[in-house]
């Protein structure tokens, strides 16, 4: 039976701890894994699941976003009917302040009159901060067959796990949702990661919002620890490749893991019945020289590679030139790296520029990040 | 609904392509890779766009299934519009008669009202079996600059190969004096490089001139062109200078592949304001493993690299495991090859398996011995 599912990304909500890469961008558009951002990944898992019907969330900084999206064209969204929508931040004529939803509750809250229109049966929430190519379909398959009122997806925490923002930790019996808890680590009693996509019937995200409204909740865990105790609340634990991106370091952690790892990325990249879609640029293949020495890297479109590359990740339109090195670093669009110029563990933003023989370095616990446009 | 258009295209896609063998067996020849993530059919496509001209009729006849899943709406090239656009023009069954394309100008005569519902003032007729990068809108210019009846896009071939072209004898001010089809004894170098532009309504005169005319091979450089300079009419030639390459021929498309590498390549794909665009795959990043080494090489988006790449071009997803190697090839979209297996001088079409430890092709070979591989084949390694 075809999946009748709506969708809604919050692109936003956890942008206080990545300050450098969300300097002016929104969450959702920051680069992942070569050719994608990370809302590109949202949409896709929808998109794979026959959902067509999509709301993305924008609080702040989101032109970047909007200019990635376009149409929507790219991921099979430009409809006529439903479609992908960008609901911003209402400003009327009359308000003096404008009220910017800083939560999920209230994010939702805003959007109610959008929610009470939907006419399809269930509805899949999703954060952009969270990465990984899931079979969303079967979530709602599993979400139907247990009855359960609300289906969330987690991943048993790694052991070293320590997140910036607080994120939500669960504990299940026999997939039931046993306890909740905010937290940074995981706990012995509450091993499960919420990668914060959650399942449900329509009509219960509506009574959810309506509680929401007559108690003052703002948060998703408010939410949810009233409940869970007395609703079927289920978890579907997931065990592929999933990125939690709530600081720099775990950014820079699980990028460079998808050129090392070939099970992670397998897992987010090369399921082939679900592929992830991102903004097509038509650039042209990659140019590898006679000087060019790669080993276990990303490259995407309209690189030319003329010096060393190694265990990094290159956006569209990088450019390594003879005798340059590149060791252990993540390169946005357009980077120019000169003549004999080596870095190591470095996170250029797009268009910058490392001039012939500079030599770059950072550490794995503590990668260096370059701001857009600067010529080093 | 009126809609006018200045200038349409009517781009000729109904080629066999049949000197290009297995690659043109189940594919027609506007529909074969080129250059990694291309299809040749890109070139003239995002010609158009790029000069402007957002009409386009794509004449297909042979084979056209392959053709016209690439082709879709024409969205790749920002030709999917209310007004114009691209149109796909098979031959198809009227209420009197039903032909097959017998030529090229017999083509566009069954397509007279395709091209009357834009009443454009200029026609310009394209093939779909060249590599260039051109501005058409600098041609359209020039024709309308001289007030010729057609313009024909001329290019400067050696003249040892001149005898394999259409060739425009001009005057001093381009005008065209005589027009030889494919001459034993070519008077000058200056090819056709079938692109014409005529005014509309000449075009159509002309056409159906050659339509009553039962000897005719209802052809533009055999019928149409000679016919209007025996009326005396004016044909103009422009000159093209830029690269242009008929990838006609198993060694020419290979050639015109190689043209993309080197240090400072022919053809350069490159170039920002003047884009081929292509259909998108949606294939993940390209992955370079920890035993590959690519030298003077152009490597498309899915590929995964663990072996050696000298001197080729591989299309989407190729996989080249460890210790394979493949020189001086193109290799086309989905190829696997496994490990140890060689590659030289070859053109690998797409969905194939080089197995194990298997050879195809002969090292050291040239142009002149390119080994060519069906879509779908499965290559063994036979133990001696």
């Amino acid at each position: 039976m075809a999946i009748s599912a709506a969708g809604i990304i919050f692109s936003n909500l956890n942008n206080n701890t990545l300050s450098r890469l969300t300097r002016d961008r929104t969450v959702a558009a920051i680069p992942f894994a070569c050719r994608y951002r990370l809302i590109d990944f949202c949409l896709s898992n929808l998109v794979n699941a026959n959902i067509s019907k999509i709301h993305v969330v924008a609080n702040y900084n989101y032109r970047s976003m909007i200019e990635h999206i376009g149409s929507g064209k790219d991921w099979d969204l430009a409809r006529r009917k439903d479609g992908i929508n960008v609901i911003s931040p209402f400003q009327t004529a009359t308000t003096s302040s404008a009220k910017v939803f800083a939560t999920h509750m209230e994010a939702l809250k805003s959007m109610k009159e959008y929610i009470d229109e939907f006419k399809e049966e269930h509805v899949v929430l999703m954060d952009s901060d969270f990465v990984l190519n899931i079979d969303i379909a079967d979530v709602i398959r599993v979400h139907e067959k247990t009855n359960a009122n609300i289906t969330i997806v987690t991943k048993i925490a790694e052991k070293d796990y320590t997140s910036k923002n607080p994120r939500m930790f669960i504990s299940s019996v026999a997939g039931k949702v046993t306890d909740i808890a905010m937290n940074t680590v995981a706990s012995d009693s509450n091993p499960e990661l919420a990668l914060n996509i959650f399942v449900m019937k329509t009509s219960y995200l509506r009574t959810l919002i309506n509680e929401a409204e007559a108690y003052g909740l703002n948060s998703y865990t408010e939410m949810l620890r009233r409940k869970y105790s007395h609703s079927n609340y289920r978890t579907y634990c997931y065990s592929g490749y999933a990125a939690s991106v709530s600081s720099f370091l775990d950014y820079y952690k699980y990028s460079i893991e998808l050129a090392t790892n070939e099970k992670s990325r397998n897992s987010l990249l090369n399921e082939k019945s679900r592929p992830i879609f991102t903004r097509v640029h038509n650039s042209a293949p990659v140019v590898y020289t006679k000087t060019a020495s790669v080993k276990n890297s990303l490259i995407a479109d309209d690189c030319v590679i003329e010096g060393t590359v190694i265990n990094s990740i290159l956006s569209r339109g990088v450019h390594v030139a003879k005798g340059a090195v590149v060791k252990n670093s993540i390169l946005f669009q357009q980077t120019k790296v000169e003549k004999n110029a080596e870095l190591n563990c470095i996170v250029t933003d797009k268009s910058v520029t490392i001039t012939e023989g500079v030599k770059l370095s950072g550490n794995e616990t503590m990668p260096f990040f370059v701001e857009k446009y600067r010529r080093v | 609904m009126y809609c006018k258009k200045e200038c349409i295209a009517m781009l000729l896609a109904g080629g066999q392509g049949s000197r290009l063998y297995d690659l043109t067996k189940q594919t027609a020849k506007p529909a074969v890779s080129f250059g990694g993530k291309y299809k040749i059919i890109d070139f003239p496509l995002s010609n158009c766009i790029n000069s402007g001209i957002d009409t386009v009729g794509v004449l297909t006849q042979y084979q056209p299934l392959a053709l016209n899943e690439y082709i879709g709406n024409g969205a790749t090239w920002d030709l999917d519009r209310e007004r114009g656009g691209l149109s796909v023009l098979p031959p198809y069954q009227g209420n009197k008669k039903s032909d097959w394309y017998k030529g090229t100008a017999n083509a566009i005569y069954q397509n007279i009202t395709f091209i009357k519902q834009y009443d454009p003032d200029y026609v310009l007729i394209l093939s779909g079996d060249h590599i260039y990068r051109m501005d058409y809108s600098d041609m359209l210019a020039k024709h309308k600059e001289t007030g010729a009846t057609c313009t024909i896009a001329t290019i400067s071939v050696p003249i040892e190969e001149a005898s394999r072209f259409g060739i425009c004898n001009t005057n001093e001010d381009d005008t065209i004096y005589e027009f030889e089809e494919k001459p034993k004894k070519p008077k000058n170098n200056q090819a056709s490089m079938g692109i014409y532009i005529f005014n509309t309504k000449a075009l159509i005169e002309y056409l159906e001139l050659d339509e009553a005319d039962e000897s005719s091979s209802n052809d533009f450089g055999k019928n149409i062109i000679p016919n209007i300079l025996a009326n005396g009419e004016k044909i103009v030639a422009y000159r093209f200078d830029g690269y242009w390459k008929d990838v006609g021929t198993i060694s020419s498309l290979w050639e015109a592949n190689m043209d993309l590498i080197g240090d400072d390549p022919v053809l350069n794909l490159r170039d920002s304001q003047f884009r081929i665009y292509s259909k998108n795959q949606a294939r993940a990043p390209q992955f370079v493993g920890a035993n590959a080494k690519m030298v003077n090489s152009m490597i498309s988006e899915g590929c995964a690299i663990n072996g050696t790449v000298v001197n080729s071009i591989l299309s989407g997803g190729v996989i080249i495991e460890e210790g394979a190697a493949v020189y001086d090839s193109v290799i086309m979209d989905d190829v696997i090859i496994r490990k140890n297996a060689s590659v030289y001088t070859s053109i690998i079409d797409t969905d194939t398996e080089v197995t194990e430890g298997a050879v195809v092709g002969k090292e050291g070979a040239d142009k002149s011995e390119i080994t060519v591989v069906a879509k779908g084949s499965v290559i063994k390694h036979i133990k001696a």
